[in-house]
């Protein structure tokens, strides 16, 4: 996920924000105040989207220089010695 | 209706069963709040992780009697403690405590009451722990005000742990309940043992060396002090104060707080605090987000209402002024004026009937048979005087008349002449003769006497013969 994404989440959200008590105020016409609602909702459902699609995306810096992906599970496995001590 | 319970009730019935469930436990944990009231008595807490343990330990369970150049002895053996943990028990010092558990009513706690306590570990290294403490105080590593914010939601995360164990499986596993998606480079090394503070330092000399992270996490899981001792160097201390990337540490569990986590910018109580610290639960956004789409749901259907309300509004507003409505309502008005007209009219009747009847019973009162017959009789009054009136007036006149031919028959010339008297008339003239000297001689007389007339010729006339002849 990148930075302009995240960012983009954020004014998503703040916008949605915004939507949400402008129609809440209830003085908006009817017609602004269902193109308000269509906006607000397309924004609900793509931030929606953003977070079901979030991942933590994990890799392992090798002594090397290397970034090779890791595998937490596997770790998990590895070794339990620490918890232990 | 449920059992109400007086407070003193209900903590008996606690304490009986907490007092009956534990009648002896050991417990383990780390001494906080240690307290020595003047009585002699011990007053001091031990807790881990989650949870705190209040701790009585009574001056006669402490062992032996205090002497007076400190130590302790028991009184029946004469065997001499030299250093009691009674009188050096300090905050931070893990310890196993003997003991029964047992409510304390009047504040309402519960609490173990401590036969038996031993240390756990030594005491070295917490005084150099102190030592050290003290020492980065004054050079100022601990300050506030060089601690940096962590970015709001950052992206790109250097950890620095142990590749395998529970520390990194926390954070990662927490982590992927949180936030909107990152990249989490681990940076491995050891964190336990001699080599564990050179390790850590280079791991993270060379996660600043790669300039790719926003953020620095430091984390190593739960353990003993001596376990949790290289987060406790001066080397480690040195790297997180010189990092240029802001710091998070999670060492250990809640409790244990480190030299590298006086000197973080943020400190975790734990690995899974760690990413908590840096990330927002994820459900909390979709839970935002749901209420963000509930409230848009609920506005848009209010507005909607609202809307409709008003329209409902107008409409009924509209069909009572339509053309039906208005015909109807005037029929309406109609019917009902026509109900009042017919009302009024009967009324007027009646009204006209009443006063009819007033002024027949008045004409009736003036005019009517009783009053005709009073008239009827007036008038036969009148009549009757009249009659009687007529009648008194012909007889009056009856008898005047009779008077009166009376008084003619006096005057009848005639009458005279039946006594002698008699009637010259002077034939020349035709008239009665009165004088003699009204005639000459030879003048013609007609005289009348009772029985025949008489023709006679003047021979003679003599004056004054008599007047009245």
């Amino acid at each position: 996920m990148t930075e302009k994404k995240e960012e983009s989440f954020e004014k998503s959200l703040e916008h949605l924000s915004r939507i949400a008590a402008r129609l809440e105020a209830g003085d908006v016409p009817l017609e602004k105040g269902v193109a308000l609602y269509k906006e607000g909702m397309a924004l609900v459902t793509a931030c929606r989207k953003r977070l079901e699609a979030a991942r933590l995306e994990i890799s392992l810096a090798g002594e090397d220089g290397a970034v090779e992906s890791f595998d937490a599970e596997a770790a998990d496995a590895a070794g339990e010695e620490e918890r232990d001590g | 209706m449920p059992h109400v319970f007086a407070v003193s009730e209900l903590t008996r019935a606690v304490k009986d069963v907490i007092e009956s469930e534990f009648p002896f436990v050991w417990v383990r944990g780390q001494v906080t709040n240690v307290s020595r009231p003047g009585s002699g008595h011990l007053y001091f807490s031990v807790r881990d992780v989650e949870a705190s343990l209040a701790v009585v330990w009574f001056r006669g369970a402490q062992g032996g009697k205090a002497l007076a150049g400190g130590g302790r002895y028991n009184p029946l053996t004469g065997e001499v403690y030299e250093n009691s943990l009674a009188d050096t028990l300090t905050d931070g010092m893990e310890v196993m405590v003997a003991g029964r558990l047992s409510v304390y009513a009047p504040r309402g706690v519960y609490q173990l009451v401590a036969e038996v306590v031993q240390a756990v570990g030594e005491g070295r290294l917490w005084l150099e722990f102190e030592a050290l403490k003290k020492d980065l105080a004054a050079k100022g590593y601990f300050d506030q005000a060089r601690k940096r914010p962590l970015p709001p939601h950052p992206a790109r995360v250097a950890v620095v742990t142990a590749p395998s164990g529970a520390a990194v499986r926390d954070f990662i596993r927490i982590g992927r309940e949180r936030g909107r998606g990152a990249e989490v480079r681990i940076y491995p090394t050891l964190v336990q043992g001699e080599a564990a503070p050179t390790g850590i330092v280079r791991a993270m000399l060379r996660a600043v060396a790669d300039d790719w992270a926003e953020v620095l996490v430091l984390i190593r899981g739960g353990g003993s002090l001596e376990d949790l001792w290289a987060f406790n160097t001066a080397e480690v201390a040195g790297a997180i104060f010189a990092s240029p990337l802001p710091v998070v540490t999670g060492v250990g569990h809640e409790v244990d707080v480190t030299i590298a986590d006086m000197v973080a910018d943020v400190r975790a109580a734990t690995p899974t605090h760690a990413a908590q610290v840096l990330w927002p639960e994820r459900a909390q956004l979709v839970q935002r987000l749901d209420d963000l789409e509930m409230g848009l749901r609920r506005s848009v259907a209010r507005l909607v209402a609202t809307r409709e309300r008003e329209l409902d509004g107008l409409a009924r507003g509209l069909a009572w002024l339509s053309p039906a409505r208005r015909l109807a309502r005037l029929e309406e008005a109609f019917a009902d004026g026509r109900r009042r007209m017919v009302r009024a009219g009967a009324v007027w009747l009646d009204g006209c009937a009443r006063r009819l009847a007033a002024a027949e019973e008045r004409l009736r009162r003036r005019f009517g048979p009783a009053n005709l017959d009073t008239r009827e009789a007036d008038l036969d009054r009148r009549e009757e005087f009249l009659k009687s009136s007529l009648k008194y007036f012909f007889v009056d006149r009856e008898r005047q008349l009779e008077l009166a031919a009376a008084r003619l028959d006096g005057l009848d010339p005639i009458g005279p002449l039946a006594r002698g008297y008699s009637l010259t008339t002077l034939v020349r003239t035709g008239k009665f003769l009165r004088r003699s000297a009204d005639t000459h001689a030879g003048d013609k007389l007609d005289i009348m006497v009772y029985a025949g007339r008489i023709a006679a010729t003047v021979t003679e006339t003599a004056p004054d013969g008599g007047e009245d002849a």
